[in-house]
């Protein structure tokens, strides 16, 4: 057998060196350089960095020594679209396309797992966007030497967009694994490209380059602030506390994506939940840091911050854990084996009811919290308990029920899609009934709109809502009697099972 | 299990809603050996392959591969097999050594053996003067063999082939087939699905026949046959037509039913009886004075096979 001698010099090193990355990287690098997208984009970066460094070139000669702000401004915008748009639409073909193409098949049997999988994509897209914004970088230097910005600004901001550019990619990743069909691969695609261009409009990004050239203030920094930077004026703060919530989320975006990759033979529910729950801790640190920071800070502000993200939060994580599938193969079961340490991660496994004690653990936890700083007698507070009342019921009930009525037919899938369709089920059909009897529509809150979750939670402040708070509550009793309901089958479904002659064979 | 067993498959189950696409397959297969796994569109044949190579899991049963529990160890089992689907799954933009290099990468091969590695597929797969050729250029038997250069990257002892012949010309078939031979004459096995019943019937050691999920039959085609009828087709051809042929026939033990073919002086019937019974037969013939020019047992191939197993046996 002849064989080729090892490649001597830089090219040899280099290839070894090449070992140590992820044979995705390896893999998706090649391609994208020889890809025309990379190409059209990283020319048309170098023609906008050029047309701007013409521009900064007039302004150099007549300008007011603020010019370096507007150059800098434009060329933020350039990556923006670069960052925002052009990388994501990137990584979603690049998943997708191995779907289509029935590769991922392939290499999910070699030894990369999911997980890795989707890190080497995104990883891919950070090598992508590094290189363009290197590409930039010369003239993004030139905005810095024309005055009327530091460094640390441009630095900050550079390292935000290219942060949140990563978080699109891997949002992009996650979208690209939502569906094996071409038709709603494409929908998504489409619904992706119009969002990210909506995004763009709606930040301002897009006109920012043209208006970048008028005379005026110009205001800079990491932008996409978050409630951890509230009343903290240092830069550095800010920053950190953007990479977290960037940093927290993105690894929530990739946990799901790789979910979505998953072979039958493998579950890797635990590392999902482990990542939602921090992301619940920070959205609880989110609502709290402001509160415990600032004397002034009013307390419906808090309740709304913890209530409006913990509630949309308890929300989504409840419509998928409370209707998990509760029996699991045996090689799953083999997988989450309680052992050593990992016994104490049990409320963060699959099947047997664990995501219905799960979800009402962390309610527990954000009632508590909500304890901690309101009266509890406070419409506040009970505000925080009906919104837990209503997850609980909308969630439950169709759960138990579909488990109930047949329990072999109903996949999670289905409760799923019972859950979607109840809520806005009950929302409606009590006003179109009334309607259909009375050929009326009155509009004000009575004692039917109790069933309608975003109608009573909106108003819950209203005095008019007051006296059918109770009957929310009664909704929350029902919930959490579903919950329990679950939980017991869910152990019933857990609890290891007499061999039968089939099995002991 | 015996020690040169690779793959051994337990009643495995696998159902799609009320379908129930496996039933209670188990087969072996011996090491360095090849199985032809057929069945009409729609048998199982592809769900069984794609359970035993980790993509999917059964509802019931298990498989081993080289001792390895497909269900407790799929990530061990992966190592020891290469799996290549009815489909090409190539990458643009990719060269045929770039691709392979891919494969070995992820198979963790690493630096020099890595390199080795591909070398060798490349040199083995007879495809070195496309090594900078991209992928997606090639024509599909050319595909095809660097499909099952990846599949072998990582020197896997059980290769699992659905479908590899399929719309492939002749020249590449006939390729394709020495490749498996000379694969199963380094000590891989290998299970291989076809609907050219020819084409196996000339790779394959053994065959298993699955129609409706359901495994009818294992063994090689002969054994299979032998199995399925007790009685044998014999041919004779006598110089001339002889009007006393068939009465004789009928007189001697074990013979069933005799069919004239026509003016030819050949003459075909069914005989159930052993070796040494068709011998005594054949002496009997020339003993009474039939002009025997030729006598010959009719060698049923895989297609006649196929044929008469599911022919409808499973409702």
């Amino acid at each position: 057998m002849i064989l080729r001698a090892p490649e001597p010099g830089v090219n040899g090193r280099l290839d070894r060196l090449s070992d140590l990355l992820s044979p995705i990287v390896v893999k998706e690098v090649r391609q994208m350089v020889r890809g025309r997208e990379f190409n059209y984009s990283f020319s048309l970066s170098i023609i906008a960095g050029l047309i701007v460094a013409f521009v900064a070139i007039t302004y150099a000669t007549t300008g007011t020594g603020d010019s370096g702000a507007r150059i800098f401004a434009a060329l933020m915008a350039c990556l923006s679209l670069v960052g925002l748009v052009v990388a994501p639409l990137g990584a979603f073909n690049a998943l997708r396309n191995e779907r289509m193409e029935r590769t991922l098949d392939l290499v999910t049997v070699t030894t990369l797992s999911p997980l890795r999988i989707v890190i080497g994509k995104l990883t891919a897209q950070a090598v992508k966007l590094a290189t363009l914004f290197a590409a930039l970088a010369p003239f993004v230097g030139m905005s810095f030497l024309l005055g009327g910005i530091d460094f640390p600004t441009i630095l900050y901001s550079l390292a935000s967009l290219f942060l949140w550019s990563l978080w699109a990619c891997a949002a992009a990743l996650f979208l690209s694994c939502i569906s094996k069909s071409r038709a709603v691969s494409a929908l998504i695609f489409g619904a992706m490209i119009l969002f990210l261009f909506f995004l763009l409009g709606a930040s301002g990004m897009g006109v920012y380059m043209i208006r970048s050239f008028a005379p005026g203030p110009r205001g800079f920094g990491p932008g996409l602030g978050t409630p951890f930077t509230r009343g903290a004026g240092s830069l550095l703060w800010s920053f950190a506390s953007m990479v977290l919530v960037c940093g927290v989320t993105m690894v929530n975006l990739i946990l799901l994506a790789e979910n979505r990759l998953l072979l039958p033979t493998e579950d890797r529910s635990t590392a999902l939940r482990i990542g939602f729950f921090a992301q619940f801790l920070l959205i609880i640190g989110m609502a709290v840091y402001p509160a415990l920071t600032l004397p002034s800070y009013p307390v419906y502000q808090f309740a709304s911050a913890l209530g409006g993200l913990g509630g949309l939060h308890l929300a989504a994580v409840a419509l998928f854990s409370v209707t998990e599938e509760l029996d699991l193969s045996r090689r799953i079961r083999q997988q989450n084996r309680t052992a050593g340490w990992r016994r104490y991660l049990a409320i963060f496994r699959p099947g047997g009811a664990w995501g219905a004690i799960y979800v009402l653990a962390q309610m527990a936890l954000f009632l508590v919290v909500g304890a901690i700083f309101l009266d509890t007698n406070t419409a506040n507070y009970t505000w925080l308990v009906a919104i837990c009342a209503y997850i609980c019921f909308f969630t439950g009930l169709p759960a138990w029920a579909g488990r109930m009525m047949a329990k072999r037919h109903f996949k999670p899938f289905h409760l799923r899609a019972g859950v979607l369709l109840l809520v806005p089920v009950m929302a409606l059909l009590p006003d179109f009934l009334v309607y259909l009897a009375t050929g009326d529509y009155g509009g004000l809150y009575s004692s039917r709109h109790v069933l309608d979750p975003f109608r009573t939670i909106s108003a819950w402040r209203d005095l008019t809502t007051a006296p059918f708070h109770f009957l929310s509550f009664g909704l929350g009793v029902i919930g959490v009697a579903t919950y329990l309901m679950v939980i017991r089958m869910g152990q019933r479904a857990w609890m290891p099972q007499e061999p039968t002659n089939d099995t002991a064979h | 299990m015996s020690s040169e067993t690779m793959l051994e498959v337990d009643s495995l189950v696998r159902s799609f809603g009320g379908l129930v696409a496996v039933d209670k397959v188990s087969f072996k297969v011996g090491k360095g050996q090849v199985l032809g796994f057929i069945g009409p569109n729609g048998a199982g044949k592809t769900t069984t392959m794609r359970i035993l190579a980790t993509l999917d899991l059964p509802d019931a049963g298990d498989a081993r591969i080289g001792g390895v529990s497909i269900v407790d160890y799929p990530e061990k089992a992966r190592r020891l097999t290469g799996f290549m689907p009815d489909y090409a799954g190539v990458y643009v933009s990719t060269t045929v050594a770039e691709y392979l290099d891919f494969f070995a990468r992820s198979y963790g091969i690493q630096g020099a053996a890595r390199k080795k590695s591909v070398e060798g597929i490349i040199e083995f797969m007879g495809i070195g003067d496309l090594r900078d050729r991209q992928v997606e250029s090639l024509s599909k038997g050319l595909q095809q063999r660097v499909a099952l250069g990846r599949a072998i990257v990582h020197d896997p002892q059980l290769l699992i082939l659905d479908e590899p012949a399929a719309n492939l010309d002749p020249r590449a078939r006939i390729e394709f087939r020495t490749l498996i031979r000379e694969l199963a004459a380094d000590g891989k096995t290998v299970l291989l699905s076809s609907h050219i019943l020819t084409e196996l019937s000339e790779i394959c050691d053994q065959v298993a026949v699955i129609e409706k999920g359901r495994l009818l039959a294992t063994g090689t085609v002969q054994d299979i046959l032998r199995g399925l009828r007790r009685h044998r087709i014999l041919s004779l051809r006598l110089v001339s037509r002889n009007e006393n042929i068939e009465r004789f026939l009928f007189e001697q033990p074990g013979v069933l039913k005799v069919h004239d073919a026509g003016d030819s002086g050949r003459y075909q019937f069914e005989f159930e009886g052993d070796d040494p019974a068709q011998t005594a037969l054949l002496q009997r013939l020339i003993s009474a004075g039939f002009p025997v020019l030729e006598f010959s047992a009719h060698d049923a191939g895989l297609e006649d096979l196929f044929m008469k197993i599911t022919e409808g046996r499973v409702q």
